[in-house]
């Protein structure tokens, strides 16, 4: 039986700027069935750039926690296919991007819905379901 | 052209890589939009599945037609915006009330229609890629976000 | 066949021919991705249920009048997805209670809107754009991903009245964007990169190149001051990419407009008919949204959606067409636990999943009909046209207004 290494480690954690976008795809998935596989799929993800993911030691496809102090979530980490300077995280609008938005306003009624700051590391949880961010903490 | 679904029924159904996709209905994507060819697939080359192997043969037949005139659209990237349709000067100068000015193609001259939220190609001949005094135009490929057409 | 009108998103596109076998959708034609989902409708259609459990429509309504007569300080929210018709019954019910009424443009684009509609800036038609805009800036605004047909039946691709030669030589288009969007990958050689939130300063460099002065920015600037200068008919489409940027001080807009004698803006509205409510809303009372009635009109940024909830203000909501439970911060729906919520909508949502009422209704546009505005302000008929047994939202409001 070998030795998960792994868990040994420290895992690292990196302070990440995440912005919002629209993505059509993802629209008609919503449209069709919200709590469908397909909208889970194009939701629960965080697209970087090459660069970002390699100095940050992360590839295609690993799972991260993305935690900051309105909520904390697991989604699947993905390149981004566009042209990125980097710096800059995206995920599409959705439940699981809303769970990390700020409710502070500043009393203006608009939150900072494409400009969000959390910590990004490795999970071994599973993505985040929808079921989960129903429940209302 | 066959439905995804159609190709899907096909296949053997055990989604066992090894043609390279995850599952065999992707497989049955990559086969419409010609990255695959049915020799890919290992299980249905085997003798018991030669019924759905020559009908998959005679629905992808087709594709050859789609080949002497070049154009593949992947439906699957298409996000049926139909800046195609516009763009196209044929669709311009045969529809010039519909296609033309932005709006749903008025007749069946057009190229490019939009059905389900994704375009189909009909009317190939009509290219200006085509014929005798064919030229290469990317007309229809410039406009498109997602590269969901191409000519090979 | 038959003609509809699509309800994906605030372009309302006319020209949409639908198959119908069975009374079922067969084939949608012309329709983009998403319109032809619209228009197809959801797996999970909404059953009406009191307090979890199934009941009939009629005690669904009695019971949402119930809550809303008994509550303090109820709140009607949503409305972007409805028709103008029962936007009208619904500013007229919460007049009735003595509610708070607030959409989704609260925390949209209701800022632009409420500019456009004093107005404050100059805005023009799709129509007009087609005809006569040779100079096409989509700002925050990923068109092809949220109005995916704005640009091949308005704005870039079409031909029009005074624009015959095809995009190429008659229209210039440029994205002002911090991500490489689809339209941006369209307009490739006009791709101006910011960061999150440069919008303020890019409109200051703007501002200062077009009068003359030498901007501290990036060269470029020089170069989109000099193609916004040279447009005989210009437009600004203003996404909320835009809006969010700018929201502590959206006038910074209206100083840059009043330098571009040329040209339109346009805020980019995504839900079908959120400028309906706004239009309503602002010949009622003179805002576009956040209104308390008590005997008259009252606006208060303490009426948004965001802060009543994050206030916990309000003690009952009543959410139509909307899911806030999914667009709005998870840290603020905590509220939605501790009171009574009534859900209308045509579909399972996330809301509905924890409301004490769910009311099931039509999809205005295929199954009931009525009529909407579009993004630019234009009223759109919708036919309904597929027969069913749902109620419309209007009826809906009705049937809440008798059992009050």
């Amino acid at each position: 039986m070998g030795i998960d290494i792994g868990k040994f480690l420290k895992n690292p954690e990196y302070e990440i700027k995440i912005t919002t976008y629209r993505d059509i795809f993802q629209a008609e998935a919503l449209e069709r069935d919200r709590f469908g596989e397909e909208y889970r799929k194009l939701s629960a993800a965080i697209m970087m750039s090459k660069n970002d993911m390699k100095r940050m030691g992360f590839k295609p496809g690993d799972r991260v926690k993305l935690t900051n102090d309105n909520g904390s979530i697991v989604v699947e980490l993905r390149e981004s296919k566009r042209e990125e300077p980097g710096g800059v995280a995206f995920m599409v609008n959705s439940p699981w991007s809303n769970a990390l938005v700020s409710g502070d306003t500043g009393g203006r009624g608009i939150p900072e819905f494409k400009n969000i700051s959390a910590m990004i590391s490795l999970a071994k949880e599973e993505v985040t379901t929808i079921e989960r961010l129903i429940i209302v903490r | 052209m066959p439905t995804v679904m159609e190709l899907y029924q096909l296949l053997p159904k055990t989604n066992c890589k090894k043609c390279g996709e995850s599952t065999c209905m992707a497989f049955a994507v990559a086969l419409l939009s010609r990255k695959k060819n049915i020799q890919e697939c290992p299980p249905v080359l085997e003798g018991k599945f030669k019924e759905q192997k020559d009908k998959l043969e005679s629905l992808l037949l087709p594709a050859a037609g789609a080949e002497e005139t070049g154009l593949i659209v992947h439906p699957e990237l298409c996000t049926g915006c139909g800046n195609c349709v516009v763009a196209c000067p044929v669709d311009v100068a045969n529809d010039p009330k519909g296609a033309g000015i932005g709006g749903a193609p008025t007749n069946d001259k057009v190229i490019f229609r939009v059905l389900d939220g994704k375009v189909v190609a009909s009317n190939i001949k009509e290219c200006r890629r085509f014929g005798m005094n064919r030229v290469l135009c990317y007309a229809c490929i410039d406009p498109c976000p997602t590269g969901a057409i191409e000519f090979v | 066949m038959v003609t509809c009108t699509c309800t994906g998103c605030a372009l309302l596109c006319e020209d949409i021919d639908v198959i119908i076998e069975n009374n079922r959708v067969k084939e949608v034609k012309n329709a983009c991705r998403r319109g032809a989902a619209r228009i197809r409708g959801c797996v999970n259609r909404l059953e009406p249920s009191v307090n979890k459990k199934q009941a009939d429509i009629d005690t669904s309504i009695k019971k949402a009048a119930e809550i809303l007569k008994n509550a303090r300080s109820p709140m009607l929210f949503g409305w972007g997805n409805s028709t103008c018709e029962a936007q009208v019954k619904g500013i007229e019910l919460a007049k009735r209670l003595n509610a708070i009424i607030d959409d989704n443009s609260s925390f949209c684009q209701g800022l632009l809107i409420e500019r456009i509609l004093k107005k404050k800036f100059r805005t023009c038609s799709l129509e007009d754009i087609r005809n006569r805009a040779d100079v096409l800036i989509y700002w925050g605004s990923d068109a092809q991903d949220s109005q995916p047909r704005h640009l091949s039946r308005f704005s870039y691709f079409p031909r029009g009245e005074h624009r015959q030669h095809g995009y190429e030589e008659d229209r210039t288009a440029a994205v002002i964007d911090v991500r490489e969007s689809s339209t941006a990958k369209i307009c490739k050689g006009h791709f101006y990169r910011i960061p999150t939130g440069g919008d303020r300063e890019l409109i200051l460099a703007l501002m200062d190149a077009l009068s003359g002065k030498v901007p501290k920015y990036d060269k470029r600037v020089l170069e989109l001051a000099g193609i916004m200068k040279k447009a005989e008919c210009g437009a600004i489409f203003a996404g909320i990419g835009l809006t969010y940027s700018i929201k502590d001080d959206p006038d910074i807009l209206v100083a840059l407009a009043d330098k571009l004698p040329n040209f339109n803006i346009m805020p980019m509205v995504g839900h079908y008919n959120m400028r309906g409510f706004n239009e309503n809303l602002f010949k009622e009372t003179g805002f576009v949204n956040r209104i308390r009635f008590e005997g008259r009109p009252v606006h208060n940024d303490g009426y948004a959606v965001v802060e009543a909830l994050r206030q916990k203000s309000i003690d009952a909501l009543l959410v139509i067409g909307s899911d806030p439970l999914s667009s709005l911060p998870g840290s603020i729906v905590s509220h939605l636990a501790d009171i009574p919520v009534i859900c209308i909508d045509p579909c399972v949502t996330l809301t509905s999943r924890i409301a004490a009422v769910t009311i099931p209704c039509a999809v205005s546009g295929v199954e009931s009909g009525g009529s909407a505005v579009r993004m630019d302000g234009r009223v759109v008929e919708l036919p309904g046209i597929i027969e069913n047994n749902h109620l419309s939202d209007q009826e809906i409001m009705t049937g809440l207004m008798e059992a009050l």
